[in-house]
């Protein structure tokens, strides 16, 4: 082999090591008691505990920051589909003159500051008494579903080939069925990407969070967050167990968003 | 031909009026806040027009953070498009269908965590004492302390490496997949008469490819802009000012010290404007 080829490819084997190990070193560290985390010489042989994972999942404010988590982005999710979806349908398919600034208006959203966006909502929901609360967050959140999901379902949808719905037409079905029963499970692949990866952001959202609730309704990035200012002792464990527990969720979705890339670029070569 | 139907009006009009008022309410309410004097611990306030303004270009810190922010976004830009360029070419070079997939599937995880985590994980990794990613360091020169968050030179860098860590791995795997989509016949052509590989990517697939790769880099730019979470968790926006972008200074201005809401609101809103501005003509020649 060349050496060329030999050093481009440990250079591969490095990158993919740098990827997930400091991920794997935050595992182990979630099983260590405090002393074989603070070493001078990092350790990898010791004797795992649960006690850190026990002493998370025991706590009231992070199954707290877990429901309100899930809530928020569950509910987000599921409002950005109900609008995202069929609006995302009507761009692809009914074509008009304004199609190109309704796209760049859902985009147009993504350039928003978050902190633009968070510092007047906290003073309305502040005003009209919803501050810190999950609704607040939920209608928050939509505005981000919903841009994100249409933004990715216009383009699954103009993959769906226009030969079947013409077909289901002729067959006598109405504009609103071609959208359920065709578009919809032939676009269904691409769609769940879509819906993944607007829950991936949702989920991983902080700054909106942090600024729309100060206790009721902190999300689990809040807690976790929370957990490393206990002072000087830092519970390094329990932190270690935090990240694991907030990145869990997340990475359930690595399949489905793989697969969902792959989709969108074997589109465009078509 | 397909019959008129009520369904575009019936799917496109409630999500958009649900997202002009859901952008605009807060848009337009910034821009009200920011010419007030809103106080987080006092109700009243009275208009004071563009004083918010005016104040902000006379403020060093505003300044510093103007400067940081526009650092950040060329570092972390500059080094996801050479990361992921880098490793997309290597991937294409040397790797197999299964050990693409394999790298494929390693390097999209990191974005998938949150942003937190991602800033915990390097924090800890960053520790000067016991850190895994110091500890070369420790080992090499015998203890020594590397404490790259805490000094003002490094502060930066550390952070934005955690950055280009998340997005350059990942974006490698794009570039991977659009190098996949091209012809094969200009890449042979190029190899009868004799190109080393790198001139092949240099002189024929990257330039095949700049339409796309330019617009990853767009995207790179509006994601960088959100960085508030990796700074407040990894440094806070120190050491002293080192790390203190735009969106940190207005946080704690507005929040953490002084509770001045319409002044962190004021430096909100022409962070809107510079971005809206920048945004809408780049988008405009890169659909161009």
């Amino acid at each position: 082999m060349k050496p060329g080829r030999l050093i481009a490819k440990a250079v591969l084997a490095l990158a993919g090591f740098l990827a997930v190990f400091p991920l794997v070193w935050t595992a182990l560290n979630a099983l260590k008691n405090n002393v074989d985390i603070i070493t001078r010489v990092p350790k990898v042989i010791f004797t795992p505990t649960l006690a850190n994972i026990s002493y998370i999942l025991g706590r009231d404010s992070v199954l707290t920051g877990l429901y309100n988590s899930a809530v928020a982005c569950g509910a987000a999710v599921l409002i950005g589909i109900v609008l995202g979806l069929p609006a995302a349908y009507a761009v692809a398919r009914y074509p008009n003159r304004f199609a190109g600034d309704i796209q760049f208006f859902v985009l147009s959203l993504r350039f928003l500051p978050p902190v633009a966006v968070a510092i007047p909502l906290m003073v309305i929901w502040l005003q009209i008494g919803l501050y810190d609360t999950l609704p607040a967050l939920i209608v928050t959140y939509s505005l981000l579903t919903i841009s994100v999901i249409m933004w990715l379902a216009i383009p699954a949808f103009q993959g769906v080939p226009k030969e079947i719905e013409e077909a289901a037409f002729v067959d006598g079905y109405g504009a609103y069925s071609v959208f359920w029963r065709i578009a919809l499970p032939v676009a269904a692949r691409s769609l769940v990407g879509a819906i993944a990866f607007s829950f991936v952001l949702v989920w991983n959202e902080f700054l909106i969070a942090l600024m729309l609730s100060s206790s009721n309704a902190k999300t689990l990035p809040i807690v976790a967050s929370e957990l490393s200012q206990q002072g000087m002792n830092v519970p390094w464990g329990i932190l270690n167990a935090s990240v694991v527990l907030l990145s869990l969720p997340p990475l359930l979705f690595l399949g489905v968003l793989s697969g969902f890339l792959n989709s969108v670029f074997r589109q465009k070569k078509s | 031909m397909r019959r008129r139907s009520s369904l575009p009006v019936t799917f496109l009009v409630p999500t958009l009026a649900i997202l002009l008022v859901l952008s605009m309410v807060p848009t337009l309410y910034a821009i009200v806040i920011a010419l007030q004097n809103r106080e987080l611990s006092a109700p009243g306030y009275s208009w004071v027009w563009f004083s918010n303004f005016a104040d902000l270009f006379s403020d060093r810190r505003f300044l510093n953070a103007v400067w940081v922010s526009v650092k950040w976004e060329i570092v972390t830009v500059v080094a996801t498009m050479v990361v992921a360029i880098g490793l997309g070419v290597l991937m294409f070079e040397v790797a197999g269908p299964r050990l693409r997939n394999f790298y494929c599937l390693l390097f999209i995880i990191p974005v998938l965590l949150p942003r937190v985590s991602a800033a915990f994980v390097w924090k800890f990794a960053y520790h000067p004492l016991y850190g895994i990613a110091t500890y070369p360091y420790r080992l090499i020169t015998g203890g020594l302390i590397f404490d790259p968050l805490s000094k003002p030179g490094s502060a930066l860098f550390a952070v934005a490496s955690v950055d280009v860590w998340q997005w350059g791995l990942f974006f490698a795997v794009i570039v991977l997949k659009l190098l996949e989509t091209l012809p094969p016949q200009p890449i042979e052509a190029a190899r009868l008469d004799h190109a080393k590989r790198w001139q092949i990517h240099a002189y024929v697939t990257l330039p095949m490819l700049k339409a796309p790769l330019i617009s990853l880099m767009f995207v790179k730019m509006i994601e960088s802009l959100r960085s508030f979470d990796l700074i407040y968790v990894m440094t806070r926006g120190g050491p002293g000012v080192a790390t203190e972008t735009l969106d940190m200074y207005a946080f704690s201005q507005g929040f953490i010290e002084s509770g001045k809401v319409s002044y962190a609101s004021a430096m909100a809103v022409l962070m809107m404007i510079a971005t809206v501005i920048t945004f809408t003509m780049l988008w405009k020649r890169v659909q161009a």
